[in-house]
């Protein structure tokens, strides 16, 4: 007696369907796991030969062999239970399982079914393959249902899910429907923050233009504040923005059951001790998604910036240019999407008190020089604006922030990205020299303006392009066709000063 | 005599130490300092701008030049007659500690110690201690109230120092028989900016200190303008050599023209 059940494994992001087959014959009683399982998914074995037990199922006493299939896919979690636990009940009552419909779940002992990871890769990668329902645990039916192209069947526990197969009492199709985009509100307004002109500035451009950015100054300027506001500024996620953030944190199990799309976008704040996987993935055996993904559509703010390891830091230069982060374990190769914007805060020097005029700096130039060379390279070759954040007097605080709330600053920053992706189908920050050219003509006065800056400041190629770009976004902000001379001269002020003393 | 003072000066500070050596040096002066970055290494430019002779007293032994960005300066000082002074044997490396021995080394080989721009504990005002403790003067130049940098200063003028304006001030003091220059002190050619052909000035300017690094978003709000013009304004203004950057504010560069102006 054969069955053959569909299941599937999460890789990267990607759906891999996963054939179960069981075959039961005569012979000794016994029960043979084969097709590269590992550990945890050959305690598979245990799980269900209780689970169908405590069904008040029968288990059968013959010679059991489990194939997982195609054998060279390395198998692991615990999300196959169900999907072998059907095929052996089918096995052994001699039914067929339908080939449209695949099996997710971990069983308990009692043969209840319980959450797995992933469910959403699998309801939205599955369809592809030719499957039409889904069965899932009962909790995870939300989240499986956010795949719009497949029939989703809760189930509360192996029982009703063998029963379902031989007609007896068929498991009803999950009913909610897709939920409304919406726009949350800010989690921090700028309307709470005091002065800070160019930092609001520059958030209003990296909004825009999608820009990186990096914040320079003393501690307790607020920098974190203001970094914090920047998810207000953008644009509330599409759909498919929501869901690709969705699928990063269900494979991470981090999916809240229930209400599981969330239209804010992401903001993340990971320590300077982080480690390299912990930033941009991996972890042992089969790689999982780190900060730069769970940041994914969103912000992932780097405070402290210089105390990171530096090797931290420059993994971060793939990920920057290419969108996606490709990660190779024992286990294979990944690739998860990386599209975040990048916000950098950093003291001026390790006393964090240079260019603060109120008190001297205390460190030497050495430490400076060692300080600022930790900072530079590669990596912020890449941030396109680059701002001073002075410590606001302490007198200013006590009265009431005058600046503009962060929902006027977005109806600028919406209508200069809805520019941008009319003209070029790009933010500006993804623009290359050659788009530059194409889509971001100079007057006359600013290319002179710029140049001469380039000849006198000694300005690099890269520098170049990313004064460039910023004035760019600046015309689109003034929704200006052209880019005139004060936006290549604003562009050319947002980069810090070489002297900081 | 020594000019000393901070080793990050502001362009106020940069200006004076230059050109108040070169006037001293013109004066037949010979200008004492420690081949440090900023004061120093503007006295020491100042007096061969003036054709004089100048020493710089290391804290090194005489082969370690330091800071290495200084050894050009150190060669040109040489070919000018000058000479390089150290109570460390050679090969000794620049270590904190002997700094402050360096500094009564300064103190002792002059007649006289001014002080241009220093933070407060800095070690000028070891040197300006080092004089008084041998008995010699100290003088010092005042700069903004607004500045970290002027403490030093300030405190020693309360204290009882002589008041610097100009080199006659300190030749004066040192009774020596020199001709003077120039009164006032007049900023040297390189801090100097040339007007605009067609004499337009950004009024800008006006509003700017030239050792207070002004805020751009205090000013813009000042001003009434958008904070965006403001920065393009004053890049401009940067590109032209009027202004720098400091830290997240805006100097002024000293020069002859705009103090001229701004005090009519």
């Amino acid at each position: 007696m054969l069955a053959t059940v569909l299941t599937s494994l999460v890789r990267g992001l990607e759906a891999r369907p996963v054939e179960v087959q069981v075959d039961i014959s005569s012979g000794v009683a016994g029960f043979f796991l084969v097709g590269l399982a590992s550990g945890s998914v050959r305690e598979a074995k245990e799980r269900a030969r209780a689970a169908i037990r405590n069904s008040g199922l029968r288990f059968p006493q013959r010679r059991l062999t489990v194939n997982l299939a195609p054998a060279e896919l390395r198998k692991d979690g615990s999300g196959l239970d169900l999907a072998i636990a059907v095929g052996i009940c089918l096995a052994a009552l001699g039914l067929k399982a339908p080939g449209d419909a695949a099996f997710l779940g971990e069983l308990s002992l009692d043969g209840t079914l319980r959450h797995v990871d992933g469910v959403l890769v699998a309801a939205r990668g599955l369809p592809g393959q030719g499957v039409t329902d889904l069965v899932v645990p009962a909790c995870d039916a939300a989240e499986a249902a956010l795949g719009e192209a497949i029939r989703v069947l809760p189930a509360p526990n192996l029982a009703s899910v063998v029963s379902h197969l031989r007609g007896e009492a068929p498991l009803a199709p999950y009913a909610g429907s897709l939920p409304e985009a919406q726009s949350p509100a800010p989690e921090l307004d700028l309307a709470e923050i005091h002065g800070q002109e160019a930092a609001r500035r520059a958030l209003e451009v990296a909004a825009a233009g999608g820009h990186h950015l990096l914040m320079w100054g003393p501690p307790g300027a607020g920098k974190t504040m203001l970094a914090r506001c920047l998810p207000g500024l953008l644009p509330p996620l599409t759909l498919a923005e929501a869901l690709e953030v969705a699928e990063v944190r269900s494979v991470l199990g981090e999916l809240p059951p229930g209400c599981p799309l969330d239209w804010r976008r992401p903001f993340r704040a990971p320590h300077h001790s982080m480690s390299l996987a912990g930033l941009v993935g991996g972890g042992s055996g089969m790689a999982r998604p780190g900060e730069i993904s769970r940041a994914g559509h969103g912000v992932l703010f780097l405070d402290e910036l210089a105390e990171f390891e530096p090797a931290t830091v420059q993994a971060l230069r793939q990920p920057l240019e290419q969108g996606r982060v490709f990660l190779t374990r024992s286990a294979g190769s990944v690739a998860f999407p990386a599209r975040f914007q990048l916000v950098a805060a950093t003291n001026p020097c390790p006393c964090g008190w240079s260019g603060d005029g109120r008190r001297a700096c205390r460190c030497t130039r050495a430490a400076l020089e060692t300080y600022r060379r930790a900072l530079s390279g590669p990596l912020l070759d890449r941030v396109d604006l680059q701002v001073n954040v002075p410590r606001t007097p302490l007198e200013a605080l006590g009265g009431e922030p005058s600046g503009e709330s962060s929902s006027t600053v977005r109806e600028r920053v919406l209508a200069a990205r809805s520019l941008q992706l009319k003209r070029q189908g790009m933010l500006n920050a993804s623009l290359r020299a050659a788009h530059l050219r194409c889509w971001a003509p100079l007057r006359p006065a600013a290319r002179r303006g710029l140049e001469r800056w380039a000849t006198e400041a000694a300005l690099t190629a890269r520098g170049f392009h990313r004064a460039w770009r910023v004035a760019r976004t600046l015309a689109d902000l003034e929704a200006a066709a052209e880019v005139e001379e004060r936006h290549v001269m604003e562009a050319l002020g947002y980069r810090l000063a070489e002297h900081a003393g | 005599m020594a000019v000393v003072g901070a080793r990050r000066p502001t362009p106020y500070g940069e200006a004076v130490a230059e050109r108040l050596a070169t006037d001293l040096a013109a004066a037949g002066v010979v200008v004492v300092s420690g081949l440090a970055l900023g004061v120093d290494a503007a006295a020491h430019e100042g007096a061969l701008i003036g054709g004089g002779c100048t020493v710089a007293v290391l804290g090194s032994g005489v082969d370690v030049i330091y800071p290495a960005a200084n050894a050009g300066l150190a060669r040109r000082l040489l070919d000018a007659g000058g000479a390089i002074l150290s109570q460390f044997p050679d090969g000794t490396v620049p270590r904190a500690a002997n700094f402050p021995r360096r500094n009564w080394i300064i103190a002792a080989l002059a007649d006289l110690v001014v002080v241009v721009e220093a933070a407060e504990g800095s070690g000028a005002l070891i040197t300006a201690d080092a004089a008084l403790h041998l008995g010699k003067q100290v003088m010092a130049v005042p700069g903004s109230v607004f500045s970290a940098l002027s403490v030093g200063c300030h405190q020693l003028l309360r204290d009882g120092a002589g008041l610097v304006q100009n080199a006659r001030d300190v030749l004066a003091d040192l009774s020596s028989p020199g001709e003077v220059l120039d009164d006032p002190l007049a900023a040297p050619e390189r801090f100097r900016i040339a007007e605009p052909a067609d004499g337009s000035r950004d009024p800008l300017l006006r509003h700017l200190d030239d050792s207070l690094p002004g805020d751009p978003g205090v000013l813009a709000r000042k001003l009434g303008l958008p904070f965006g013009d403001l920065i393009a304004r004053l890049t401009r203004l940067e590109l032209e050599g009027r202004v720098v950057r400091r830290g997240a504010g805006y100097v002024k560069v000293h020069g002859r023209g705009t103090s001229r102006e701004e005090s009519e």
